[in-house]
Parts: C-alpha cells; sequence; structure tokens
C-alpha cells in the first residue's frame, strides 16, 4: 500500500504526519507522544500486526521505528518517531502485546523509557552497563575496522 | 504477588486458558477452606535447566503443581551482536549472525544477504538464489530434528533425541562437504554464496534423500503414535489466533493457531517463487497442532530437496562484489521463514563501509514473550512441553 | 551356634545378593538404554564395559558428601537409609529354590509389601529435608504416586494368593507346578491375566520407571528429591531404586509365573536360583524397556489413571475371581 494510505488514516484521526515512499517501503514520520493512537488508528484499518518495535540512535536523537503489517494483504508500514536522548515515547503494548520486549530492550539498550509499560525491568544487560547501543558507546576503534587492502 | 513477580495484565480474548477451570477437572481449593495457609512457591526455572533448551530463566509463581505466573528473564547468551555488527565489514558479518540463530545460521545470513543486496540493488545470479534455497532448506530439516528430539526429551521420551541425531549427522555431513563448517557456516554472502557445490554431493544428498523419509516415519511414530505423548500435547498450551498474532509470533507457532502465513509462499525469495510445496496448517493451537505442523513442515522440506536438487540452474555462484563495498545511503528490511518464524534483518546504511545499524528480529524472541501468558493456568509439567513446543533459540532471543 | 551361623550367612548371602544385584542392573541398565537408543553404552571400562559400575561405585564411595547448609541434617542424612533398608529387608520373603531362602513366612507377600510402603515416606523425607523447591516438587509428586500406586499393586497381588492358598511365596510357588489339560503349565499368569497387567503398570510406578517417573523426572526436576544428594548417599537412593525393580520383578515371578520352576520339567535342585534370576531379569528387561521407549505422564493424568481406571478394575477382579473360585473349578485350586 502506498505510503499515502496509512497518512490518510492517521490525518483522519487527528495526527499529523508525513508520509514517504522510500526505498525501504511505506514510511511514515511523526511526534512521538502521538504514536499510542496512530497504531490504533492503524489497527482499525488492519494493520493488525506489529513486526518488529527497534530504536537507531541516529547521532543527535534516538530514532524509533515501528514496523507494522497489514496481515489480509501483506502490506508494511514503518511508523518513525524521533525522541530524545533519556526521552519518553508511549508504551503500545495496550494495542501491540508483542512491544512487551521490544520496548524493554530498547530502553535499556538506548537509554529511554516508555511510560506505562507493566514491567519496564532490563531485559538483555545486566545492572551497571550503559546504553550499549548508543554511538557514544565505542566498541572498536575507529582505526581498527581497516582491511589490508584499504 | 511475592518477589517483585509482575505479570503483564489478563488481555487474552476470551476462551483463553485463564479461566478457572484446571485441567483434568481439578478443582482450586478456594482460600480459607480447610483453614490452611497455602502460599505460592516461586521457582526458578533455569538458567540451568535440561529443558530451557539454553540459557534462559524463567521465573514460576506456583501453586501446587498450577503455573499461576511466568515470566522469562533473558540475556544470559547477550553478546552484543547488534553493536558488533557495526563495526564489521559487510563481508565480516554473516560471521556473527551464524551465532545468532545457531541452529539456523543460513537462513539468518541469507536474510542479511538478501538486506544488503536490496539496499544496494544487486543482481544474484539464479543459481547463487538456488543453492541458497537448497542450503537453507537442509538447514531446516536439521533445526527441526532437533527441535522434535528436544521435544520428545521434554516430554520425557528419551529415545528420539538419539535417533535423530543418527538423521542429523547425515546431513551435517552434507553440510560440512559443501558449506565447510557443521555448524558456523558463514556461506551465503552479500551477492550469492561461498562457493558452488562440489562434485560428488548431489550423489550424497540424494542418498540421504532416499532414507529420510522411512526416519522420519520413525520418529513420528516414536513420539506422534504414542498415547501418552499425545494425551500430554492434546488441549496444553493453547494459543488462540488471537493472542499470537497481538504477541507477534510467526512461523509454526502461528500456523498451529489457524494463521495460514508463510513467507515463502507469500513474500518469495531466492528459488521459492518457482517451487511446489504446501504449507501445513492447524487450528488447535495446542502443542500437538505445534507438533503436527512441524512435521508436516519436515515431511515438505524433503519435497523441495528433491525439487531443489533436480531443478538446478547452471550459472556462476555469486555475483560480482567489490572488495570494499560500501552500498548507498539508505534502509532496508529483508526477511526469510526460518524454522522459527519470520527472521527479518533491517539494515540501515550511511554508505560507510560497516552498517550503520543491523536489527535482527528474531522470531524466537517475540514467541517466547507469549511465555508470561501461556504458560499460567497450567500445570508444571505443561509449562515445560509449551516451552519446548515453542522451539525457541537463545542465540536469536538475546542476541 | 549354628543357628546364629545359619543367620549370619543368610544375611551375608542377602547382602551379597543386593550388591552384586545392584552392580549388574546398573550395567544392564545402561546398555539396554544404550541399545534401544541407538548407542552402544559403556564399552570402555573393561571388556564390554562390564567394569563400569564398579568404577562408579569406587567414585560414589570417594566423592564428598555434601550437604546443603539450610537442610535439615538429621531426616536429610536418615532419608537415604528410609528408602534402602526397606527393599533390603524385601529380600527375606525371596523363594529361590525348593528349600532355598532366607526364611520361610507364612506372610512374606505381606511383608514385601509392607516393607516397600516405607519407601514413599522417605522419598519425601528425602525431598522436603533437601530445603530446595525443586525436590520438594519431586518429593510431594513421589508422596502421591508411589502412595496411589500401592493400592494396585496389592490388589491386584490377592487373585494369585486366592488361588494358592497362603501368602507363603515357597506355598504359592508350589501351587504353580505340573500342568493344566497335560500341556499349559499351571503358572498363574494364565487366569489371572488382568491381575497382571495391572501388576505389570504398578510395578512400574511403584518402582519410579518411565513412564512414570515424575518423581525424578530428568527433564523437570533434573532428579527430583534426589537433587541435593550426592556421593554415597546418592548411591543409596538409587542402589535402593535398582533393588526395588528387581524386588516387584522377583515378586511377579515367583506369583505369575512359577517361580523357581521350569514349564514341563521338573526342576532339579541347582538349577532352580537360575530359573528363578533368568525370569526376574526378563521381568526387569521389560522394565528397562519401557523405560527407554515411552514419554512421560503428567502427574495429573497418572494420579487419574490409578484412582478412576486401575484400582476399581483390580477391585473387581478381585470379586470376580472371589467368585469364580468358590463357586466353580474345585480343580484349579489344590
Amino acid at each position: 500500500m502506498p505510503a499515502h494510505q496509512p497518512a490518510d488514516v492517521l490525518g483522519l484521526a487527528g495526527i499529523a504526519c508525513e508520509a514517504a515512499d522510500e526505498p525501504l517501503g511505506a514510511v511514515v514520520r511523526m511526534d512521538a507522544d502521538r504514536i499510542l493512537d496512530a497504531l490504533a488508528a492503524l489497527q482499525t484499518v488492519g494493520y493488525d500486526f506489529l513486526v518488529d518495535l527497534f530504536g537507531t540512535d541516529t547521532g543527535e536523537r534516538i530514532e524509533l521505528t515501528y514496523h507494522v503489517r497489514a496481515f489480509a494483504t501483506h502490506d508494511d508500514v514503518y511508523l518513525k518517531v524521533l525522541v530524545d536522548y533519556d526521552g519518553e515515547a508511549p508504551s503500545v503494548w495496550r494495542v501491540h502485546p508483542a512491544a512487551l520486549y521490544p520496548e524493554r530492550e530498547a530502553a535499556e539498550l538506548l537509554g529511554m523509557s516508555f511510560p506505562g509499560h507493566p514491567n519496564p525491568k532490563r531485559l538483555l544487560t545486566t545492572e551497571g552497563l550503559p546504553p550499549m547501543l548508543r554511538k557514544s558507546e565505542l566498541i572498536r576503534e575507529a582505526g581498527e575496522v581497516q582491511l589490508p587492502y584499504e | 504477588m511475592s518477589d517483585g513477580l509482575t505479570a503483564p495484565p489478563r488481555i487474552a480474548p476470551e476462551g483463553s486458558q485463564h479461566q478457572d477451570v484446571l485441567p483434568a477437572g481439578l478443582k482450586r481449593v478456594p482460600h480459607g477452606v480447610d483453614e490452611l495457609a497455602t502460599e505460592h512457591l516461586v521457582l526458578n526455572m533455569g538458567p540451568q535447566h535440561p529443558s530451557t533448551h539454553g540459557v534462559l530463566h524463567v521465573l514460576l509463581e506456583l501453586d501446587g503443581e498450577e503455573v499461576i505466573a511466568a515470566e522469562a528473564s533473558l540475556g544470559y547468551l547477550h553478546r552484543g551482536i547488534e553493536k558488533l555488527a557495526e563495526s564489521r565489514r559487510y563481508h565480516q558479518v554473516a560471521t556473527l549472525l551464524d551465532r545468532a540463530d545457531y541452529l539456523s545460521g543460513l537462513h539468518t545470513e541469507t536474510a542479511f544477504a538478501l538486506a544488503v543486496e536490496q539496499l544496494a540493488g544487486i543482481e544474484v545470479p539464479r543459481r547463487a538464489s538456488w543453492l541458497r534455497s537448497l542450503a537453507m532448506e537442509l538447514n531446516r530439516y536439521a533445526s527441526h530434528l532437533i527441535w522434535l528430539g528436544t521435544f520428545g526429551m521434554d516430554a520425557g521420551a528419551m529415545a528420539p533425541f538419539l535417533y535423530i541425531m543418527r538423521d542429523r549427522e547425515l546431513i551435517l555431513d552434507i553440510l560440512e562437504a559443501w558449506c565447510g563448517s557443521r555448524m558456523m557456516f558463514n556461506y551465503v554472502r552479500p551477492g550469492g554464496v561461498f562457493a558452488d557445490i562440489p562434485g560428488g554431493l548431489d550423489a550424497k544428498i540424494r542418498s540421504w534423500l532416499a532414507v529420510a523419509d522411512s526416519y522420519l516415519d520413525d520418529n513420528d511414530a516414536l513420539l506422534g503414535g504414542n498415547e501418552i505423548f499425545v494425551a500430554r500435547m492434546k488441549g496444553t498450551g493453547v494459543i488462540d489466533a488471537a493472542t499470537a498474532l497481538a504477541f507477534g509470533m510467526t512461523g509454526a507457532c502461528l500456523r498451529a493457531s489457524g494463521v495460514d502465513y508463510d513467507l515463502r509462499r507469500d513474500v518469495p525469495y531466492c528459488a521459492y517463487p518457482e517451487l511446489d510445496f504446501e504449507v501445513p496448517l492447524a487450528t488447535a493451537g495446542d502443542n500437538l497442532a505445534r507438533y503436527q505442523v512441524r512435521i508436516g513442515e519436515m515431511r515438505q522440506c524433503l519435497r523441495l530437496i528433491h525439487q531443489l536438487l533436480d531443478g538446478m540452474p547452471e550459472g556462476e555462484h555469486t555475483a560480482k562484489m567489490p572488495k570494499a563495498f560500501r552500498p548507498p545511503v539508505g534502509e532496508s528490511y529483508a526477511a526469510v521463514e526460518s524454522p522459527r518464524g519470520e527472521l527479518g534483518i533491517h539494515l540501515v546504511s550511511d554508505g560507510g563501509p560497516t552498517p550503520y545499524r543491523m536489527r535482527l528480529r528474531s522470531p524466537a524472541y517475540f514467541n517466547l514473550s507469549i511465555v508470561d501468558e501461556a504458560l499460567a493456568g497450567g500445570l508444571v509439567a505443561d509449562a515445560i512441553v509449551t516451552l519446548g513446543s515453542l522451539d525457541i533459540v537463545l542465540g536469536e532471543i538475546d542476541r | 551356634m549354628t543357628f546364629a551361623v545359619g543367620i549370619l550367612l543368610r544375611f551375608v548371602a542377602m547382602v551379597a545378593l543386593l550388591l552384586v544385584n545392584g552392580v549388574v542392573l546398573i550395567y544392564m541398565l545402561r546398555k539396554v538404554l544404550g541399545h534401544l537408543h541407538l548407542r552402544i553404552g559403556p564399552n570402555r571400562v573393561g571388556p564390554f564395559g562390564l567394569l563400569q559400575t564398579t568404577n562408579d561405585v569406587i567414585k560414589l564411595l570417594t566423592k564428598e558428601d555434601l550437604r546443603p547448609e539450610a537442610a535439615d541434617a538429621w531426616l536429610f542424612n536418615i532419608a537415604p537409609f528410609l528408602v534402602f533398608v526397606p527393599s533390603f529387608m524385601a529380600y527375606i520373603p525371596l523363594v529361590f529354590g525348593p528349600d532355598l531362602a532366607v526364611t520361610n513366612l507364612d506372610t512374606g507377600i505381606l511383608l514385601v509389601f509392607a516393607v516397600l510402603s516405607l519407601v514413599p515416606i522417605g522419598v519425601m523425607m528425602a525431598g522436603w529435608a533437601s530445603n530446595a523447591k525443586w525436590s520438594l516438587i519431586g518429593g510431594m509428586r513421589a508422596a502421591g504416586q508411589q502412595i496411589a500406586y500401592e493400592i494396585p499393586l496389592l490388589l491386584s497381588v490377592l487373585g494369585p494368593v486366592m488361588m494358592a492358598g497362603s501368602m507363603d511365596p515357597a506355598k504359592i510357588v508350589a501351587a504353580q507346578a505340573g500342568t493344566w489339560f497335560g500341556f499349559i503349565p499351571r503358572w498363574f499368569v494364565i487366569p489371572q491375566i488382568v491381575a497382571f497387567v495391572v501388576y505389570v503398570i504398578a510395578a512400574q510406578a511403584e518402582t519410579q520407571q518411565t513412564p512414570f517417573d515424575m518423581s525424578e523426572a530428568e527433564s523437570e526436576l533434573i532428579t527430583g528429591f534426589a537433587n541435593e544428594y550426592g556421593g554415597m548417599r546418592f548411591g543409596f537412593l538409587y542402589l535402593a531404586e535398582f533393588s526395588n525393580m528387581f524386588i516387584v520383578a522377583a515378586i511377579g515371578t515367583m506369583l505369575f509365573f512359577g517361580g523357581w520352576q521350569l514349564p514341563w520339567i521338573t526342576t532339579p535342585g541347582w538349577a532352580a536360583p537360575f530359573v528363578f534370576m533368568f525370569k526376574t531379569y526378563v521381568g526387569i528387561f521389560t522394565m528397562m524397556w519401557a523405560r527407554g521407549s515411552l514419554p512421560r505422564f503428567r502427574v495429573d493424568q497418572m494420579l487419574a489413571f490409578c484412582w478412576k481406571r486401575l484400582i476399581p478394575i483390580s477391585l473387581v477382579w478381585v470379586v470376580v475371581w472371589a467368585t469364580i473360585q468358590r463357586l466353580t473349578l474345585p480343580g484349579v485350586v489344590r
């Protein structure tokens, strides 16, 4: 489904967003605080399956990607929201319980929080570890990633 | 509840396990009857346990034998694969991904290769696609064999575990002669595969195919034909379609609950558009249904391997890839149907020689998230068997 | 003096039989399970691995005997003996030949089952005293399982006892001499086939073999009630398990298969113990065969099966057989 159709649905629900047809697929960018309503609105039109929920450190902010799919038509939509470091995005587990684990993982690995999550404990790493997926956490020096023929 | 154990609120639709009916007609004694104070027992299942299929830690709150609440505690196998991939070249990432889902490494490698090829617009030769599919089907069969053996062991039958090892050794010999390794293949690379099939391998695979059917019948008879096994599996660990979809389950677990979705047929990749196979489906959603769906998948595997061997096209085994490979800026997502479900790689590239972000959408991760929901209400023995039927691999859950 | 020497000799013979049995049975179990599982079993220590069990015994004897700090010391230490001593006592009434028994007890069968019912107490004690949750579950399951399955075990034994008219094993074996119609041996298994089937199932459950090994369910509770035991305490628990297997198989042989007697030939006195051991070992082999092939029942299914199926069947059979025996067949019972 081209990106404007989910954007239309969201627009009907009163949510501001930008839609684009990128090489990835139908991408809709929006604000983090309305993400729960957005997913609920999309669920009413058939996007009932949360494929994945993860975050990327863009260098300045955290970009959360919500990959939802409409099973009946095999259509995928990627909702992207931007969150500040140590910021918040509402937990979407009431609409997609599949988000329970990924939200905990994103919270601990990227350093943010999801208010409304019933069990906001660490999932994969132990106490005392910094948010490992942030670009500021280096595990290799810049010069280490060199191949002999470069 | 004691010890800080929190279960997510009950959100299961009608007809799921959270009614006040215990199995086998047992009745829950209300508090205050007999004036016995009965406490709930909080038990640690794992991380060292014969049946958690890896280093999985499940906290069980028990009332006698009945599981009141369950919570999975992960992270014992977390190696930071996604972070490590950000400092590996694109052809080095496969070494990391083999170790994610170590029972189906070829599937993870293929997902990554497909994501890279989608990002960079690389055309893979047809023979390479067919080689990938053949390797993946062999890997799928081997992975399902392990599931079968460990599932039998969870139920108490020790014999099937050794029987599947006999069959699996034949497959691993084939894969070792072909890819160079029994488990960490490092075979599927962006652009194609590492090397072509060596000379005598076709005959070797066919000689294995000749006995594989009868071996599978033996294994199925040992478990599926056993009344004790069926009595334990039927009606236990029921997950209905709506719950499965809500928790993001894919693969055999979803198909056993009645949702007909298989990436090989619905979003085909590699050689699957040209192959003829069926997708087994069940509606009961209990452990027996998952068992039957996977046995059906194994039979379809054999059928697919026959077709792949017979129709293998000529051609190159890999596209020409530059030594210093830098894909364009962008994102891509590619998914394959691994033995556990939809295994997807979401790749973000910034034009550099290493991925900017690689996200592994692991099917077992989402399959496992049903644990807090599906284990409660049954007995401890059912909890163990249900975990086994989900076919989890901790490597891809924890990454 | 000779009386005391006689008792001492008998005691030594019992101990020797128990130990040799244990050693042979452990080796047999590992080999039988191995071959059932498409592997070989022990084959390194000694020819064909025959010395494996002696090595294991030496290992168990020389291991450090650990006890968890929070475990109840008294109960923890005593529990293996409560499991082991009854099965040692159960060797007393066994009849190995026409004149070969430790002693002649009029209530031999009763003694065996009376002492075997002490075993669940020991198992529960082991599970409780370990002060560990998994062991506790194993112990509680054993309490439910073993106590429940004693009932069909006893009821199924009543049939042959009625046919022989006595609880003395020697008399029961003697009642199975000869043939019916000239060619069917008078073994009680033939008229008592229902009781035999119930006995086999109950025996498998009493000795905690798969498919009834809930209390030591390996894939769930690791070793169940024996989780915290190591060294020779563990050795006693498992020696008791194998010895129980021998006991129930031996009782089954005596009650249903004519004991030390060969089918159509008069058994010479020297051959009787060999015949008896052979039949007992065939029974044990069948138990191990079932152990290696079948999955395990769930606790509630197993208990439901016992209380709702086995006990009614065995009760009905006792009543039916008593009626048949009272009204008809005077030639069957001598």
